[in-house]
């Protein structure tokens, strides 16, 4: 069922990638701010759960600046690719100008999905 | 899209991340627990408690993200609202 698939990873491919981000961060954190074993629970006086929160708070508009600085770089580089292709061709390069414009909506829609 | 099909993906969903969660956890516990000392082949009781504290401790720190990525995502929507309400009036 192809159609089926396709709308499968449409609609669960930015949550799944909010995910793995949050997969991720867990992982980073716990490598970071867990180094004593020798409690079963986390170690308040010594700060683990603050830093646990920080990690996170961190980890999110690190993944927010990510995102605006690709989102900002992406639209150049795929217009100096399409005029590398474009050029044998000759002199026929507007595919590459409404390439800009969907670019600042594209936050908006993607800044939820990954990663928050 | 039916709900029946919305929930089997979730499901579906779910289990994958479960899967990556349990694979990065292996990891993790196992660099934190088990030294790169391959003399003998069994575990020391010491090695044993840790890697049930490990699991115990990265399980928990998995729900303190995911309630803190929660609380973080809908300050951002509030602010979205906020902005989008902002530029609304203008």
């Amino acid at each position: 069922m192809p159609p089926a698939q396709g709308l499968r990873q449409q609609l669960s491919s930015p949550l799944r990638d909010f995910l793995l981000v949050y997969n991720r961060m867990t992982e980073l954190c716990f490598r970071h701010c867990v180094c004593n074993l020798n409690y079963r629970l986390l170690d308040g006086p010594r700060g683990d759960e603050s830093c646990l929160d920080s990690c996170a708070a961190r980890l999110v508009r690190a993944n927010h600046r990510l995102m605006g600085a690709y989102v900002g770089l992406v639209p150049a580089l795929l217009q100096r690719r399409a005029a590398e292709h474009g050029a044998p061709a000759g002199p026929s390069g507007p595919p590459a100008s409404p390439e800009p414009a969907p670019g600042p909506a594209e936050p908006s829609e993607g800044a939820p999905a990954a990663g928050t | 899209m039916d709900p029946l099909r919305a929930q089997q993906l979730a499901a579906e969903l779910e289990v994958e991340m479960m899967a990556d969660m349990y694979n990065r956890m292996t990891q993790a516990c196992h660099r934190k627990c088990v030294p790169p000392f391959y003399k003998e082949s069994e575990l020391s009781k010491g090695e044993c408690v840790c890697l049930d504290r490990c699991v115990a401790k990265y399980l928990e720190v998995h729900e303190r993200m995911g309630k803190k990525l929660t609380e973080l995502s809908l300050q951002d929507e509030e602010l979205l609202k906020r902005m989008q309400q902002g530029s609304g009036t203008a």
